[in-house]
């Protein structure tokens, strides 16, 4: 397949997931932070095609109800057809934060429910969490690698650029910060944060920390890249003119960046997505009732729900989609560099 | 050698500020070790407050440090406020423990890494290359944590192999051959999942490497020559395509003690990351300081003991 | 047998003697042991006991910590002790006792010819050499503030040999109570490290085990760091049962650090460990399932004795730059707000979702289990919402168009509940709470703090809006819960260092507390703590929330298994414990 295509296809891939992630709101049947107590760990719903009556075209549900024998179990009750419809209105939410409107791309009429992936410990449609929580979830990994890449272009241009010590004590810098404990950083730093920022800015502001801790390795990367390119004979002649240090760095140095800035972007994004999951995983993520991928993992943590409700391992799941589509991006870009550049 | 000299120095500067930037982040985080009790009724806080000066928790920061740089000069390594025990003891069990389940992964991870990158790179887009990219690629997108959890999952819905800890209950009775197969059995599921977190990178690293050098005239020299493809492939390919992969030896040596805290939390076993974990929830500042200490110290030689394999191994780098 | 033959038989027997457990001593003549009343059994098993940390000192004087304390009651026995099932003191060491009229004398008779765990004989002075370092203040026991009654710390003398007095500086209701689990330490050993200071030092996880001794039914045989630490039979041990039987049954009890407490289900589950105790319901549920293929039997004993509470920090703020919530503070302080967010709350949904349904919703501080203090005329007011508005509207406060709710200056009512981000029972509370205090438009936010960083906002900065803690569970007696009731208390957690009450219902309170404290006959007190229970539940300084039922677990072959709802649940009695069937011995017994 030639490399074009194989960038085009991951791009659309993973434009896909992103496109289904922002539009959360949109295909989320119920609203995340929603408690139905009387349903906690409820199972997937089934979607039927069959009944008495034979096949029908549009699916359909039982209405669940709550089996008095034994704890989160559940029974359809088979009395009564929910047929699932499409464009429906349901809870209001703000679409792309600005709009509110009532529309929904499936769902049931009341009092059945459609929980596509289950529910968790207090009734809540995992679908709707793991789609807004998507949305934290990739959030964190673009603001965390947007931040690391700012940095480590500016520090690797300016080390690679200006060289002798300036060059040294950024690059000890950076070794500092490679061999440095992140996670008893994030655990001193969640303890220190006041309590009057929202839950949400406590979260940003972890996944910050994160994305200025991790400068370092692509910082040298690009020191590398600088350190070629300042090399090349064009740098020297336009020197030899008089452009000044900005003009060669903007026109000559950075359009080399530009490859491995966007490999980096690609690997790092995953990562930074897997340290969110991390950090809830250590009780620092994202407080309740937003969900984030983090969080809804950190529910196997317990032992009874590894193993009794298997539909809590949903978000393994879309995590592993959004690295793979990353990875292929990733290759597929630098396949393509490799190809077009040298 | 001055080369050496001047990165073993600097080594030792490094290890020397991130002693200090430990100090500093444990000033940051509230609470000391001592808080737990205020929440017992029937310990008056005046008992607490006495408890933290016996300590020396009370004392200013400089005073702190100098302590335990004064312990470590001593062999002890700080002391323990919740072990009431200097950290050296500690810190050495579960240091050997970790390097136990470490050494064991990383070991496998190059055996099994150098093989199959030298072998696909030889027959690079036939099938059996497809599928290894593909297996990677797969590996590579399943972050740690959810190989983790899969795992965990298979094995104690199976019960196939034990879950949790480094022995069995009976561990004491065994005899040695029994012993070493308990130990053993209780590794394979965290060595696994490290395996298989650096297996990927390790395998496209060594192909990548093997298939530059494969592309070289003196290969094809060689091959003219009518050597045989697989003396070329081991024993003049690969020792030219070592270069990357002597500092990636390196990088692996140095992550022994620091890559594996999640998988040990996880799976109980009893290293240096459920103590480095519980040290800084409980804030037994010395444990803290002695853990990170340890593993940057490894990360320090790990990354020296890469520069002396390639100054040994690469006769250009010396002309540096 | 040839020569050759008899030295190996010799030194094999050597060899396998000293692996072995020691056997019980035969009882001797003079020793006054303890006749127990369970039901007879018979020698040998090891049971295994999982912990999710592993304890940090063997030292009784200066642990403070759960897992430590767990092993430390294993080899230790004080002078009087609680019988957990009963919750009544009964004699241990002491064989009996007499109080002075004025209840402030307690002239002890220790039991004759009773020996430590390395066969050193125990009298008087062991008794006393104990006290000394528990009241010593330079080794600050965490048990010592227990010994200071009226200001004064208890005075020991040794009378004779054989009984010892202890004098109170005024009277102390449910005096005999403080004795229970003060362990009893040999000064043959200790008193060497103590003379030159080091005492903090002494009995460390590290320690030899030939230098540890104590009277509990257990002895130290090896630790191995990081997995587990291994108790063998006491041979001296002082109680039999009614066959003359020396106790205890069990050869060796082995603690094994797991590390939490799914470790620890996953471990009983298959077979390793021989009891689980303080399950969650859901482990619970998961550990039925399949219980008795498994040869596990389970037990729910009903709620425990511990309270979890809303709390709202109404601590003096001046001085300190918290003026957002010193703002707060203003809706904190009015009654009819907590009222208000007590009626809102959804106990029974607190009670099934975080629960299981294993467990009960409070109102008050004392839990319905504790049939001897609690008040069973307190109301328990079901859940309204629509109660609850008309509370916040005669408090002034009233809703804008979003159904935000604001108070009379227009202020939207918006805080923060911390809580502990490794409890995830109170974690899971406080989002059932978030969701039902939405309902009457309070903007709640919920924030899991790293336990330190918790406690440093509750006790300290005083840097937080509500919280949600738990306390009590340690004894069924009110005098435990002093600090948390006295305005000078250092667990007053809604008012901390206040020099005097700062409301007319806490210096009520205060009184109360005080005299309940030396009020001798039960029905006084009874009284008087019921009071104290009317203010607490009309005042609502702590909005309680719900208690977790006991839920235990052990191999069915385990018998006279006795859990009770006071620690140690489950191996209170760990000295009459045996396994029934013989096939139950090596590792915790699989069935």
């Amino acid at each position: 397949m030639n490399r074009n295509r194989k960038v085009a296809i991951a791009l659309i891939f993973l434009f896909g997931l992103h496109l289904a992630i922002f539009c959360a709101g949109f295909v989320a049947p119920y609203d995340p932070a929603a408690q139905n107590r009387d349903f906690p760990y409820a199972p997937p719903t089934r979607i039927h095609f069959f009944d008495a009556r034979g096949f029908h075209f549009r699916p359909f549900v039982y209405e669940l109800a709550a089996n008095p024998d034994g704890l989160y179990q559940y029974d359809e009750a088979r009395e009564r057809d929910y047929p699932v419809h499409f464009f429906v209105s349901g809870p209001e939410y703000k679409f792309a934060g600005l709009i509110s409107t009532h529309l929904h791309l499936f769902g049931v009429d009341a009092p059945a429910q459609v929980f596509l992936a289950g529910t968790d410990n207090y009734g809540r449609d995992q679908l709707s969490r793991i789609l807004y929580g998507g949305q934290m979830s990739l959030a964190a990994g673009l603001l965390a690698t947007g931040i690391s890449l700012s940095l480590a272009l500016i520090i690797g241009c300016v080390s690679g650029f200006y060289g002798s010590w300036i060059d040294e004590s950024l690059m000890r810098l950076a070794e500092l910060f490679l061999v440095l404990p992140w996670l008893y950083l994030l655990l001193a730093v969640r303890a220190f944060l006041p309590l009057h920022i929202s839950p949400a800015e406590t979260f940003f502001l972890l996944i910050a920390v994160i994305g200025t801790i991790g400068w370092a390795r692509p910082a040298r990367l690009i020191r590398g890249i600088v350190l070629s390119a300042k090399a090349r004979k064009y740098v020297l002649a336009s020197r030899s003119f008089g452009a000044s240090d900005l003009h060669i760095l903007r026109r000559h140095v950075l359009p080399h960046t530009y490859g491995v800035l966007l490999t980096q972007a690609a690997l790092l994004v995953p990562q930074y997505i897997v340290a969110e999951v991390t950090l809830s995983f250590f009780g620092l993520g994202l407080s309740e009732p937003a969900p984030s991928w983090g969080s809804l993992l950190a529910n196997l943590q317990q032992y009874n729900v590894m193993i009794s409700y298997w539909w809590m391992f949903a978000p393994a799941l879309a995590l592993v989609l959004v690295s793979f589509g990353y990875l292929s991006v990733a290759n597929a870009f630098h396949e393509w560099l490799q190809s077009g550049s040298m | 050698m001055r080369y050496l000299e001047r990165r073993f120095v600097h080594g030792v500067l490094l290890l020397i500020s991130v002693s200090i930037f430990c100090f500093l982040l444990s000033e940051l985080a509230p609470g000391s070790f001592f808080d737990e009790m205020r929440l017992n009724p029937q310990i008056s806080p005046e008992t607490v407050a006495a408890l933290r000066v016996q300590y020396g928790l009370d004392r200013p920061l400089p005073a702190r440090y100098a302590y335990w740089v004064k312990s470590v000069v001593h062999g002890e390594w700080g002391y323990s406020f919740a072990y009431n025990s200097p950290v050296r003891g500690l810190l050495l069990q579960r240091a050997r423990n970790t390097l136990a389940l470490t050494g064991v992964a990383m070991a496998l991870a190059w055996l099994l890494a150098i093989p199959i990158g030298v072998w696909t790179a030889s027959l690079p887009g036939k099938p059996v290359d497809r599928l290894s990219m593909a297996g990677t690629s797969f590996l590579l997108a399943v972050p740690e944590i959810v190989l983790l959890l899969g795992f965990l999952y298979f094995v104690v819905r199976t019960h196939i192999l034990p879950v949790g800890g480094m022995v069995s209950v009976d561990f004491d009775d065994l005899g040695l051959g029994a012993k070493i197969l308990d130990v053993v059995r209780h590794l394979i599921v965290p060595a696994t999942v490290l395996v298989f977190a650096s297996l990927p990178i390790l395998v496209r690293h060594v192909r990548a490497s093997m298939i530059e050098i494969l592309g070289s005239p003196f290969i094809e020299a060689a091959r003219g020559h009518g050597i045989s493809p697989a003396r070329i492939l081991f024993r003049y390919a690969l020792p030219a395509a070592a270069n990357p992969l002597i500092s990636l030896f390196g990088l692996s040596v140095a992550g022994l003690l620091s890559g594996s805290l999640l998988v040990e939390v996880m799976t109980g076993w009893p290293g240096l990351g459920p103590l480095l974990l519980e040290a800084s929830m409980s804030r037994d500042l010395y444990v803290v300081v002695g853990v990170v200490m340890a593993s940057t110290s490894f990360m320090v030689l790990g990354n020296l003991l890469a520069d002396v394999m390639l100054v040994v191994a690469d006769p250009r780098v010396r002309t540096d | 047998m040839d020569r050759w033959g008899r030295i190996t038989a010799i030194v094999l027997t050597g060899i396998v003697t000293s692996f072995a457990s020691p056997a019980p001593q035969p009882p001797q003549r003079g020793e006054e042991l303890l006749i127990t009343n369970n039901e007879v059994g018979h020698y040998g098993g090891t049971l295994t006991v999982a912990q999710r940390s592993e304890p940090k000192t063997l030292n009784p004087v200066t642990a403070a910590d759960a897992p430590s304390r767990e092993v430390i009651g294993e080899l230790n026995a004080d002078l009087i002790h609680i019988n957990r099932a009963s919750q009544k003191t009964e004699p241990a060491l002491a064989k009996s006792w007499n109080v002075s009229k004025d209840g402030r004398v307690f002239t002890l008779k220790l039991r004759r010819g009773l020996r430590f765990s390395d066969g050193h004989a125990f009298d008087a002075d062991d008794v006393v050499f104990s006290f000394q370092l528990y009241l010593d203040e330079k080794i600050h026991s965490p048990q010592r503030d227990l010994l200071i009654i009226g200001d004064n710390p208890i005075t020991v003398q040794k009378i004779d040999q054989y009984t010892v007095r202890f004098t109170l500086a005024q009277p102390y209701a449910a005096a005999e109570r403080i004795f229970d689990g003060l362990a009893m330490l040999p000064r043959h050993l200790l008193d060497q490290g103590y003379k030159e200071g080091k005492f903090g030092q002494t009995w460390t996880l590290g320690t030899t085990p030939n230098q540890i001794a104590g009277m509990g039914a257990f002895r130290v045989k090896e630790y191995a760091a990081g997995q587990k630490i291994v108790l063998e039979r006491n041979p001296y041990y002082w109680k039999a049962d009614h066959n003359k039987n020396r106790l205890p049954y069990l050869d060796e009890v082995v603690f094994l650090f797991v590390g939490n407490e799914d470790s620890q289900v996953i471990r009983f589950q298959a077979g390793d460990t021989g009891v689980i105790s303080r399950l969650s319901a859901e482990n619970y549920l998961l550990l039925s399932k399949d219980a008795s293929s498994r040869g596990i039997q389970l037990a729910d004993l009903g709620p425990s004795l511990e309270y979890n509470f809303l709390v709202f920090n109404q601590n003096d703020l001046k001085g300190k730059n918290l003026d957002k919530i010193a703002s707060a503070q203003a809706w904190f302080e009015d009654l009819h707000f907590r009222q208000a967010v007590s009626s809102a709350i959804d106990r029974e949904g607190i009670v099934k979702l975080v629960y299981a349904g294993r467990g009960a919703p409070l109102w008050g501080n004392v839990s319905p289990s504790n049939k001897f203090w609690v008040d069973q005329s307190l109301a328990h007011p079901p859940r309204s919402l629509d109660h609850a508005r008309e509370l916040l509207k005669s408090a002034g406060f009233s809703w804008r168009g979003d159904g935000q709710l604001i108070d009379r200056q227009g202020r939207a009512v918006e805080f923060s509940i911390i809580t502990s981000s490794s409890n995830a029972q109170r974690t899971k509370m406080a989002t059932i709470i978030q969701d039902d205090l939405s309902k009457v438009g309070m903007n709640v936010h919920v924030v899991p703090l790293e336990f330190r960083g918790l406690l440093d906002r509750v006790f300290q900065s005083y840097d937080y809006e509500v919280a949600i803690m738990g306390l009590g569970g340690g004894d069924a007696d009110p005098n435990p819960e002093m600090n948390v009731w006295l305005s000078s208390g250092g667990t007053h957690l809604w008012h901390l260092g206040e020099t005097k009450p700062a409301t007319d219902w806490e210096s009520q309170l205060d009184q109360l507390m005080k005299k309940q404290m030396v009020t001798l006959k039960y029905k006084d007190r009874k009284n008087l703590y019921d009071e104290v229970q009317q203010i607490i539940a009309g005042e609502d300084p702590f909005v309680f929330l719900a208690t977790p039922d006991i839920l235990v677990g052990a191999k069915t072959n385990l018998a006279n298994f006795q859990p009770a709802i006071l620690e140690p649940t489950a191996l209170w009695n760990v000295e009459e414990l045996y396994y029934a069937s013989p096939g139950g011995s090596r590792a915790g017994g699989r069935p």
